[in-house]
């Protein structure tokens, strides 16, 4: 006796209306019809050699298309994806032997497309759709990630602008020095680095040598003391915060502090202008939690003056947003892989509510020894459950070059 | 236990030599007489025990899960992981994804593509055990007492004898490295066999669990069937007594006599026992067989003269009893606990050094039965007047029931949900 699955029960009604469809009406053109959809069956199976993906039949109408895949004994097999032209226009995870047969729907326009099932012997077959090639939702990923993409760039550009606004008040509590003031200015500048730095932390500046680092951007701004190339120096944010915290300000402070404030206004001509695609979203996401694990949850970034958690907090709104961006059109391709990194992104706000704190300045408590050694392990782990989901958002959206 | 002879080609030999240098002294002897079968013969061990690590083990269809009854490989990588989803569904799905990965993972296969076509995208596989054999690798799945609370819905369901372990004389457990909702054991004769499984099936359970604590083991210290007896890191052999016969399989490991989903089943008790590794090298050799109740070289008992001879408990000289009613396999021995038996599947560990700059090591003691009260008993009275208590601490500890193997085309504890 088998207990009920809710896993899938919904997807298995499905199926077995497809399956009674199938046994009454006989579709020429293509997959029988039901609620309005064409259905097709995908199975899954492995007969002791091959693993194999069943698509029946092979063919619909346009309009709207239901993939209902069970996964019978194919272990090589768990994910199974609609092309076209190596964009992903839906997909099923999960594939495991012995779980419910589960579905997904894609509107389609007539055309050739390809059904990728990988670890099949035969990973590729084509999925045929006959009549009109309608300007169906198909398109309209790509449009909804385009308006992602555009929306993402002005988030970028309003961004560095509030990083120029705030380097320049700290260029000014040091030049009038205002120790207190300019460590809390410094505090509030930090964070529009840490929401953008995947963007903008590849700028060399023109004509200079890439091994150089004196024309590297992102040297200049955010260096930290561990990784220092002796013939350049210390410049940025980290020699500001080091004076801050130990000697307190002196004239090589506001040199500094005129530096990054040349420097950031460098930076903010050249992010003018830039462009995403769908990926670069996707991975500068993915590339800030990892600066969260590698730097802020080791307390490596602000060794002076412990705002890591601050930091910590830019890289997740940063990251959070591009996955805002992306998200219409995600929604489309993978509502699961949806919804799973919506709710490790909550998760991870949760964690970093606990050390909301307003009596500092950029509102988080800081990162003491005491909180390192107690909470690293933890928040380390809600990171990496935001990591493993994020980091498959790329291909999903990738647009095909 | 091993392969034909002409399994052996050169190139596993080869392999199984390398493994011998990268595991620091392992003992490898030849299953074949020629060709590079010769060269491994320079490291062949005393035992004739030798290394196929073309072997491999299947996974569905059979009665109980791999990795317990299966004869001890050289090493293992054990760890345990917590539930960070608190639906039934999310559990569900990482049973049955996992139940197919450790299937592709035992025939030696990748859990997908290691090199995808699209530049964007993230591998399905992390690649380290591409070209490696299967190496007889076995993944055990446990699940803990927490599967069972009220988060997924199965409290109903709970295998009857599970229940957290309770705190036991002389325990030292760091939280740290105790509990756990799941537990996974890979077993395999190439480290990195091991570890890959391990990495891999850690990488999957994200989102939905997240890791607890590991164990990295070596130089299995239990014999299986037809092995010779290894040996823990005090020296001496363990496992002589170790559980052996198919009667006793079912009369102490396999459960029977519980929920129908359960039956094939069987109860793991993992302990971490750090062992105070300098103050052990400087005991002399009278009294640490004092303390074991037996000789360090061949292992007989100290009232015996060969490794397999039946301690003599009652045995006296001078008036004092021969083997120590508190040596450690006089309190461990089933003719004193009421002819209970536990089957050993442990390993030795170590963590390198510790913050004093001494040798951090121990076993991993990992053990199988049918009911964990029986190792309860065993402990409670090993914690209480163990001579050996000198020397080790229990610095961690786990208790999760393995379920039976599932068949061809279903999952782990399919019938849980």
């Amino acid at each position: 006796m088998r207990s009920t699955r809710p896993l899938a029960a919904a997807a298995t009604g499905v199926a077995a209306l497809a399956l009674l469809l199938a046994g009454c009406a006989t579709a020429p053109s293509g997959a029988p019809t039901s609620h309005g959809a064409s259905q097709v069956k995908v199975t899954l199976t492995n007969d002791g050699s091959d693993d194999r993906c069943t698509l029946e039949p092979a063919t619909a109408q346009a309009g709207p298309v239901t993939f209902t895949v069970e996964n019978k004994s194919s272990t090589a097999i768990t994910e199974v994806e609609l092309q076209s032209q190596q964009r992903i226009l839906g997909e099923k995870e999960n594939l495991a032997p012995g779980l419910a047969a589960s579905s997904f729907t894609v509107t389609l326009g007539g055309g050739s497309y390809q059904f990728y099932c990988p670890g099949a012997t035969q990973e590729t077959q084509k999925f045929t759709v006959t009549g009109k090639a309608t300007a169906g939702p198909a398109g309209s990923t790509a449009t909804l990630l385009k308006q992602g993409t555009d929306g993402y760039a002005d988030y970028v550009s309003g961004v560095v602008a509030d990083m120029v606004t705030a380097v320049g008040t700290l260029q000014q509590r040091i030049d009038a020095g205002d120790l207190d003031g300019a460590k809390s200015a410094y505090a509030l500048a930090r964070p529009f680095y840490e929401k953008v730095e995947s963007d903008v932390d590849g700028f060399v500046l023109p004509g200079t040598d890439p091994t150089d680092n004196s024309g590297n951007l992102d040297y200049l701004i955010d260096m930290r003391a561990s990784n220092l190339d002796p013939a350049v120096g210390w410049h940025g944010f980290h020699a500001i915060e080091r004076d801050l915290y130990t000697t307190g300000i002196t004239d090589g402070t506001k040199t500094l502090a005129a530096e990054l404030v040349a420097n950031v206004g460098k930076l903010s001509t050249l992010s003018k202008g830039l462009t995403y695609k769908p990926e670069d979203l996707a991975n500068g996401a993915a590339d800030l939690l990892d600066e969260v694990q590698a730097n802020k949850i080791t307390g490596e970034e602000e060794d002076y003056s412990h705002i890591d958690i601050l930091d910590f907090a830019g890289n997740v709104e940063g990251a959070q947003q591009a996955f805002a961006f992306l998200r219409p059109g995600l929604q489309k391709i993978d509502p699961s892989l949806t919804r799973q990194v919506a709710a490790q992104f909550d998760k991870v706000n949760a964690a970093l509510d606990a050390y909301r704190d307003p009596s500092q300045p950029g509102g988080y408590q800081l990162y003491t020894d005491t909180i390192k050694t107690q909470d690293a392990p933890k928040l380390s782990q809600v990171v990496q459950g935001l990591q493993g989901p994020l980091s498959k958002i790329a291909e999903k959206v990738a647009t095909a070059s | 236990m091993t392969k034909p002879r002409d399994d052996a080609t050169a190139g596993l030999s080869r392999r199984a030599l390398l493994l011998g240098a990268a595991g620091g002294g392992l003992v490898v002897g030849a299953a074949g007489g020629v060709g590079g079968a010769a060269a491994v013969g320079a490291v062949q061990s005393a035992s004739g025990e030798s290394i196929d690590l073309a072997r491999s083990y299947p996974f569905y269809g059979q009665r109980h899960q791999p990795g317990i009854q299966t004869q001890p490989q050289r090493y293992t990588v054990f760890m345990t992981f917590d539930m960070v989803s608190d639906t039934r569904q999310d559990l569900q799905v990482l049973l049955a994804r996992w139940s197919g990965a450790i299937a592709q993972l035992m025939q030696g296969r990748t859990i997908g593509s290691v090199q995808p076509d699209r530049t964007d995208a993230v591998a399905a596989d992390t690649g380290e055990a591409l070209d490696l054999a299967p190496a007889g690798l076995t993944v055990t799945v446990g699940l803990g007492p927490g599967v069972f609370d009220r988060r997924f819905g199965l409290a109903g369901k709970r295998p009857r004898r599970l229940a957290p372990l309770p705190g036991l004389p002389s325990d030292q457990l760091d939280p740290a490295l105790t509990g756990g909702d799941l537990s996974v054991q890979a077993c395999a004769d190439d480290p990195q066999v091991a570890y890959h499984a391990i990495r891999d099936l850690a990488r999957m359970a994200q989102p939905t669990a997240a890791t607890r604590w590991t164990v990295l083991g070596f130089g299995r210290a239990s014999a299986g069937p037809g092995q010779k007896t290894p040996r823990n890191l005090m020296g001496f052999k363990d496992g002589t007594r170790n559980i052996q016969s198919e009667a006793e399989y079912d009369r102490f490991v396999w459960v029977d006599d519980d929920a129908a989903w359960t039956r094939g089943g069987s109860y793991q008790v993992v302990r971490k026992i750090r062992m105070n590794i300098e103050n052990w090298d400087a005991d002399a050799i009278g009294d640490q067989q004092h303390v074991f109740g037996r000789r360090k070289a061949e292992g007989e008992p100290l009232s015996g003269h060969g490794e397999f001879d039946t301690p003599d408990f009652h045995a006296t000289k001078g008036g004092a009893p021969v083997i120590a009613p508190t040596s450690h396999i006089a309190l461990a021995a089933h003719e004193n606990n009421g002819g209970v038996k536990i089957l050993r599947r442990g390993y030795n560990y170590t963590d390198g050094l510790n913050q004093f700059g001494l040798l951090d090591a121990g076993l991993l003691f990992v053990a199988y039965m049918n009911d964990p009260a029986h190792f309860i008993g065993l402990q409670t009275k090993l914690g209480r007047a163990d001579l050996l208590n000198e020397y080790i601490a229990h610095i961690g500890s786990g208790v999760f029931f393995v379920p039976p193997a599932p068949k061809q085309g279903s999952y782990l504890a399919e019938r849980l949900f």
